[in-house]
């Protein structure tokens, strides 16, 4: 209970700290939101119910995809690429726990800060002024929650993965702005699957970035239900099954490799 | 004024030596703002490719909308980008280095960085806008080629203009990076999707209040030909180097008074 209540001041406090970045990030937000949200009502207000998807639905996939960023957006990698460059990676690997746990708190604790300062918020203006819609039924709530937790645990995943990188290349400030808009893309933020030209859907329905916006938000309108909901949240354990596999086999070597540096 | 541009010039031809020395990360950072560029117009291609056009406005014109900003946009990113590092410059205090030196402050700032990204921005736009100009079979006049550079230059200024605004909070706050994100989020826009599809206060807002619409959706209506010349708004397509003066002026009277504002943080 002491810990909960020195973590949650120190949380209160690099809030205040950061009060007009948070606000700032907040209104970037609701920019986005706005903006994909007028792109689809034009697009579906000249063809309607195109792809078997309403205006409504469609508005809803665009807002959420924005809003949801700071649901499952987690940056490991930022901190072991300047934890690595400055050498100060060797008191995190001194503690007595596991690193890539370590990372794990790490980002649930930020995640936790992103979604109350800033995600719940984004998702009550979006209710209230951009039409999003509830999910169709119970079913399909739960089961976007459970997705959603598994769309952070994967991007989680994939972050490490890239931070991990940072030991062979140093720097992954460059490859992280294309690795950002590759898990926009493939991701289906912006642009759900079901819209992409076939070879590049055959590409983005195996990959595991799929998993991250475009199985929740499908699930949360109402587009897969049923035996195809239950695929997708599948779909997303068996990648993850596989990329904590490739993270701690990654890690390890990646560690191996740091300690003949030095640091 | 001859004597500022000299050290200008020279200030950044010493810069651009210190960025090339690292070759790989140079390389590097081109194909990535390559690729990002190559995301970003393949999305709005799959968009266009299903709906066929967005009100109105076909893929080619979309790119061009697009690049147009991009060009303008990569001459800033160039020599300004460093403008969103100001805050850092202030609040550890090493911005006391460009008060100590005799030349001006604004000049010694603008040439401590370059941007090798700009130069993968302008080969994306450049070769966007010469394959949007043939796939559009647009014949451009004499006027309409001549003033194309303008407005490229133009875009640069606004841009430019409205960071260094931006940039300038730190003075007051310690901190700018966000705001100048948010001009970033609106250009963003800008550069993606015609304005028209917004809303009434948007385009008001890109339009009066952060004019990055004239960077690129103003004169591409001119320059592609979409411009009503019956329509009251036709003159908005001409003024983008008029709105680039205004915001400079605005800029250059900012930048002073924030200037005396500063106060050592005796970094």
């Amino acid at each position: 209970m002491k810990i909960f209540w020195s973590f949650a001041r120190s949380t209160f406090q690099f809030i205040a700290a950061y009060r007009f970045d948070f606000f700032m990030e907040f209104v970037l937000a609701v920019v986005r939101m706005y903006g994909i949200y007028w792109v689809w009502r034009i697009l579906y207000t000249q063809r309607p119910g195109a792809f078997g998807v309403s205006l409504e639905q469609m508005t809803t996939y665009g807002v959420m995809g924005m809003a949801l960023e700071m649901f499952i957006w987690s940056r490991p990698q930022w901190y072991m690429a300047t934890q690595i460059k400055s050498g100060a990676i060797d008191t995190d690997l001194m503690k007595p726990l596991d690193f890539h746990l370590y990372m794990l708190a790490r980002s649930i604790g930020e995640m936790f800060i992103g979604v109350g300062v800033l995600g719940l918020p984004a998702l009550i203006i979006a209710y209230i002024f951009l039409g999003v819609q509830f999910p169709p039924d119970l079913a399909a709530g739960l089961m976007f929650v459970v997705s959603l937790v598994l769309g952070f645990l994967l991007l989680f995943h994939l972050n490490f993965l890239l931070g991990s990188l940072a030991v062979v290349a140093m720097d992954i400030r460059h490859i992280s702005w294309a690795y950002f808009s590759v898990v926009r893309f493939l991701g289906g933020q912006i642009v759900p699957l079901w819209l992409f030209p076939p070879f590049v859907a055959a590409v983005a329905e195996v990959l595991p970035f799929k998993g991250t916006y475009f199985i929740p938000i499908s699930i949360y309108i109402g587009r897969l239900t049923g035996m195809e909901a239950i695929q997708g949240l599948g779909f997303q354990i068996v990648w993850l099954v596989v990329l904590v596999l490739l993270s701690r086999v990654l890690w390890s070597a990646a560690h191996r490799r740091l300690v003949i540096q030095g640091g | 004024m001859v004597e500022a541009l000299r050290l200008y010039v020279r200030l950044v031809r010493l810069s651009m030596q210190a960025r090339l020395q690292y070759r790989a990360d140079f390389i590097m950072g081109m194909l990535n703002i390559i690729a990002l560029n190559a995301i970003n117009l393949g999305l709005i291609g799959i968009i266009v490719y299903r709906f066929v056009d967005m009100n109105g406005w076909i893929v080619w014109e979309l790119f061009f909308l697009y690049c147009l900003w991009l060009l303008g946009h990569c001459l800033y990113s160039l020599f300004f980008w460093h403008f969103w590092e100001m805050e850092e410059y202030i609040i550890q205090g090493t911005f006391d280095q460009f008060l100590l030196r005799p030349a001006s402050p604004f000049v010694q700032f603008m040439g401590r960085e370059v941007q090798y990204i700009g130069f993968a921005d302008m080969s994306v736009a450049i070769a966007g806008l010469v394959l949007a100009y043939t796939n559009l079979h647009l014949h451009w006049s004499l006027a309409q080629w001549l003033f194309f550079p303008v407005i490229v230059i133009s875009g640069t200024l606004i841009e430019t203009a409205l960071t260094l605004m931006m940039a300038c909070i730190a003075f007051w706050t310690g901190r700018s990076s966000m705001a100048i994100n948010l001009v970033m989020e609106f250009n963003v826009l800008v550069q993606h999707y015609p304005i028209d599809i917004f809303g009434v206060w948007f385009r008001v807002l890109v339009t009066g209040i952060i004019p990055v619409a004239f960077m690129n959706y103003y004169p591409a209506l001119m320059l592609l030909g979409k411009l009503d010349p019956q329509s009251p708004t036709a003159w908005l397509g001409y003024i983008s180097p008029l709105v680039a003066l205004i915001l400079l002026v605005i800029a250059s009277v900012v930048w002073r008074f924030a200037l005396q504002r500063y106060s050592s943080s005796g970094g």
